[in-house]
């Protein structure tokens, strides 16, 4: 059993890890192609340990239920979600063999598509607009000038605000009269805060970027290289030789 | 006082900034979009892409992105879409991300139409392929094996736009819209690297200092970075949409951040002088 | 192959003209005699094939030399024959101011001359509508045509042959194999040195340390604490590094006998913190104290996944709030709702777009390779240590060929940027 739990496993991780590590070097066919077909495999292992995490959501839902927890009312419009698209998913618009009946009124919102379009888009942008709220309270609540670096960050953050967009030069067009419009002033609401925006970019935060990248690829290959040769074991699922 | 400012309930924050976005997307005032050198150079490339005559081109859009990304990516879609068909470029379209295909079947269905583009002769939705690193290695090596029907069941070898596709290769232009890593590590690393392919790329805005490397490297010839990109590029089709009326809105919200920004700033040097007097 | 050129009237290059249009578009018979001179264009006078270097196969590269000038609009015509005199197919085109072999040093080299074009052949045009793939280990003959603004044709009697086939090795990643052999020396000759002394210095990281400060408050408060996983599956390396952590969390955890909720995206990760919570609390001594429904699979969609977490933060309070992997656009939601609820917040991702936002609401960030070294810091096991010095080392290395590279290249000597060009 010892074998089959901790010996087994890291013999594969270390053949098949020296394998994808070698194929990159071998063009050849059957090397490609074995290639190809172990990313099948993990794809088909990956559908199999979903009904696994399935499994888990549905039990920790009908614990909650069945002790009445504080929410379980919730739990209950998990399974009601599941089940109606499920259904939809099912029914496919009539295509599904054992319905004789295929009431067309029900065809124009009993569709994954438009659950789709109608529910799981909106829900899943109105998230993802949270981000602008949260970005400007954070902004708000941490962009303090306490120490130098953190100057330089809000100068930087700031700059790069007005110059990712024509803010700068929005607000130019409305506040500033006619008269007072100098060809340097507007070169500089339109092209300087831009350069300076794409050379903060190009440069400091490039190179800062590149820094990381260095240290996460080396620090990737050699933690690759501990998972191969069995060092790094928690992948098993639990620590210890 | 200034201590209930430096630590203003969040809520507040969260009104002025919906006031603000509403206020602006219900204005109607037009806004200056300069146009960066990454977004012209999709452009051109495209442009150039429509100069070909030695065979109908075609490019290929790699939709991956999902719901989330829709007001960023979208967009860049339908100029893309709306660029491509207005020069008679054919346009195949495919999904890696397994939320994308909705966003890609609305963005066709809503631009074929305004240039009576016909399904199969001017484009082609070939739905969504699991697999990511695989479908990139399929297509670079046999297109029919990747897709060898389209996502309603039509095979790719009898429909116009697919018909000549044999390799990945083949395609004159390969743009993919991603909100995650499928441009690093999928297309650049496989596709690009790989199979010399033509790439150009539209990303989030966040996403997009991620980018700077490749284009820097050639390995991505353009890129079209967030709302202000796909509103640059619809004022390079000269076909002002959803990007541009965004534009308004995202300007005077980094304003109203900035602002605030300023206003904790200066309430906060005021609590600092207080803290050293007393 | 020999080459015959002879000067041809006006009347017989009509006459040839006749004959190559004549004859339907993709079997073109050749004819060798057929030769013509344009004006101030010299004709190709070699044609090589070979197979094309560092592939899979079914592809056959074929080199002429590249004409001083040319007129507009001309182009090189490659046709593919199985039997030496045709019949003849077309394979490709090639612009007369098409690539040279010094723009594909993956195949030809970095010394490649300019003075020659190549073209990659991979199947050939057998009718307008249909081709036909080269086969490996068959041979092909090869002859080159030149078609000037479309109305004179001029034909090489040039043949060249090659035979296709898969490569075993792609030369091209010569330099990546061996810089990668000789990290992978220096991490193990590290990790052997470890073992010998085992009291190697690691830099603090303040993330790391904090973990029993954030655990210990949560202890204190009598509230849980929350590890939530990023996004990616256990294939990733961040993945992986966060798993590492939550053994050394759980194990903690059940020591002071808290209340710890791992929240789970993938469920290959979920059924991985089934068990690594699970071993956490038998090593401590306290097996009681798990609870499968305390690891928690969310959902597998993103922002799904986000709002069931930030749901539980806001309705249970944690007092502590671990953010361990590679995330996403969520990041900040988890973050911003993490603070807004009092928990004190430790980060570490690898995830460039997602650090400053760290960076800025949480409480301590542990950066980039600091989450990989996560392992080696916890548990100061030698093996793990020795990894670390080596990944080091090789930074230092690569530092250096930075500097040296960079200074080079200002001066014009760029063998050091060709050694580490990935081509």
């Amino acid at each position: 059993m010892l074998f089959l739990r901790r010996t087994f496993p890291l013999i594969i991780a270390f053949v098949l890890g020296s394998f994808g590590a070698a194929q990159y070097y071998i063009p050849a066919p059957w090397s490609q192609a074995t290639f190809r077909d172990l990313v099948y495999i993990s794809r088909i292992v990956w559908t199999f340990a979903l009904f696994l995490g399935m499994y888990s959501l549905f039990s920790l839902h009908i614990g909650r239920m069945r002790r009445k927890q504080a929410g379980w009312g919730y739990s209950g419009l998990v399974f009601a979600a599941f089940g109606i698209t499920f259904a939809a998913m099912a029914w496919n618009s009539g295509g599904l063999l054992l319905s004789p009946l295929r009431p067309t009124e029900l065809d124009q919102w009993f569709t994954v598509r438009w659950m789709y379009t109608y529910v799981f888009a909106p829900c899943d942008a109105t998230m993802f607009s949270l981000l602008a709220f949260f970005i400007a309270s954070a902004a708000y609540r941490t962009f303090r000038a306490r120490t130098p670096e953190a100057t330089i960050l809000l100068v930087a953050a700031v700059v790069l605000m007005l110059g990712r967009v024509p803010a700068l030069a929005m607000l130019y067009d409305i506040f500033v009269p006619e008269f007072l419009r100098t060809d340097w002033l507007t070169s500089l609401v339109t092209d300087d805060v831009r350069q300076l925006t794409e050379w903060l970019m190009n440069v400091p935060n490039l190179a800062a970027k590149r820094g990381l990248l260095l240290g996460v690829s080396l620090g990737a290959i050699a933690t690759s290289l501990r998972i191969i040769f069995g060092i790094e074991r928690s992948y098993l699922g639990g620590g210890g030789d | 006082m200034i201590d209930r400012i430096l630590n203003i309930d969040r809520r507040y924050i969260f009104a002025v900034i919906f006031v603000v976005v509403v206020w602006a997307l219900m204005a109607d005032r037009p806004i200056q979009v300069p146009i960066s050198s990454p977004v012209q150079d999709v452009f051109d490339f495209m442009e150039r892409v429509a100069q070909i005559d030695d065979h109908p081109p075609t490019i290929l859009i790699s939709f991956d992105y999902g719901p989330g990304s829709d007001a960023e990516v979208q967009p860049m879609a339908l100029a893309l879409l709306r660029h491509a068909f207005s020069k008679g470029v054919r346009v195949a379209g495919m999904c890696i991300w397994e939320t994308a295909p909705g966003l890609a079947k609305a963005a066709f269905e809503t631009v074929a139409p305004e240039f009576d583009k016909k399904y199969g002769d001017d484009y082609v939705f070939l739905g969504y392929k699991s697999g990511g690193i695989a479908v990139v290695l399929n297509m670079g090596q046999d297109f029919s094996l990747a897709f060898p029907a389209d996502a309603y069941g039509n095979r790719t070898d009898t429909l116009a736009t697919t018909a000549r596709i044999s390799r990945l290769a083949d395609f004159d232009y390969v743009i993919t819209l991603a909100a995650g890593n499928t441009i690093d590590q999928l297309w650049v690393a496989y596709g690009q690297d790989r199979y010399k392919i033509n790439l150009g790329g539209g990303v989030t805005a966040v996403m997009a200092p991620d980018m700077f490397p490749f284009l820097q490297t050639g390995q991505l010839n353009g890129l079209i970075p967030g709302l202000a990109g796909a509103a640059e590029y619809e004022k390079l089709i000269e076909h002002p949409g959803e990007a541009t009326a965004g534009m308004l809105a995202q300007s005077w919200t980094h304003i109203a951040i900035v602002l605030s920004i300023v206003f904790g700033n200066v309430a906060y040097f005021i609590s600092r002088r207080r803290d050293r007097e007393v | 192959m020999s080459v015959a050129l002879r000067h041809k009237t006006p009347l017989m290059l009509a006459i040839g003209l006749s004959m190559f249009w004549a004859a339907p578009k993709a079997q073109i018979e050749a004819d060798t005699s057929v030769v013509s001179r344009l004006a101030g264009f010299a004709v190709p006078a070699d044609l090589a094939a070979m197979d094309t270097p560092n592939d899979a196969g079914a592809s056959i590269t074929v080199i002429w030399s590249k004409a001083p000038t040319a007129p507009a609009k001309t182009n090189y015509e490659v046709l593919v024959a199985t039997e030496p005199h045709g019949p003849w197919f077309l394979g490709g085109k090639l612009a007369v101011t098409g690539h040279v072999l010094s723009d594909e040093p993956a195949a030809f080299g970095w010394n490649a001359d300019s003075l020659r074009h190549f073209l990659n052949v991979s199947e050939y045009d057998v009718n307008s509508d249909s081709s036909v793939a080269i086969e490996d280990d068959r041979t092909y003959h090869f002859g080159l045509r030149v078609v000037a603004d479309t109305d004179t044709v001029v034909f090489t009697a040039l043949s060249a042959s090659a035979e296709a086939e898969a490569n075993w090795f792609n030369w091209a990643k010569l330099n990546s194999l061996i810089l990668g052999l000789a990290f992978t020396a220096i991490t193990l000759i590290m990790i052997g040195a470890a073992r010998k002394d085992p009291n190697l210095y690691i830099r603090r990281v303040a993330g790391l340390d904090a973990l029993d400060d954030a655990l210990g408050r949560a202890t204190e408060m009598g509230k849980a604490t929350f590890f939530v996983h990023g996004l990616d599956g256990m294939s990733s390396i961040s993945t992986i590094a966060s798993m590492n952590i939550l053994s050394q969390v759980s194990k903690r955890v059940a020591q002071f006998g808290t209340t710890l909720k791992v929240m789970n995206r993938d469920p290959i990760v979920h059924a991985v913190s089934r068990e690594t919570v699970h071993e956490g609390c038998i090593e401590a001594g306290r097996p009681d104290v798990y609870k499968e429904d305390d690891v928690i699979f969310v959902a597998p969609d993103q922002f799904a996944y986000a709002a069931g977490v930030d749901g539980m933060i806001v309705r249970e309070k944690p007092a502590a709030v671990l953010l361990m992997g590679y995330f996403y656009a969520e990041s900040l939601v988890f973050a911003e709702t993490g603070a807004h609820a009092g928990a004190i917040q430790i980060a570490g991702t690898d995830s460039f777009t997602q650090l400053p936002f760290f960076i800025t609401i949480c409480d301590y960030t542990i950066m980039g390779e600091e989450l990989y070294a996560a392992s080696a810091y916890l548990s100061r096991e030698p093996k793990l240590m020795g990894s670390i010095k080596g990944q080091d080392l090789g930074k230092v290395i690569l530092l250096a060929v930075l500097v040296s590279g960079t200074v080079l290249a200002t001066f014009g000597f760029d063998m050091l940027t060709r050694v580490f060009t990935n081509l």
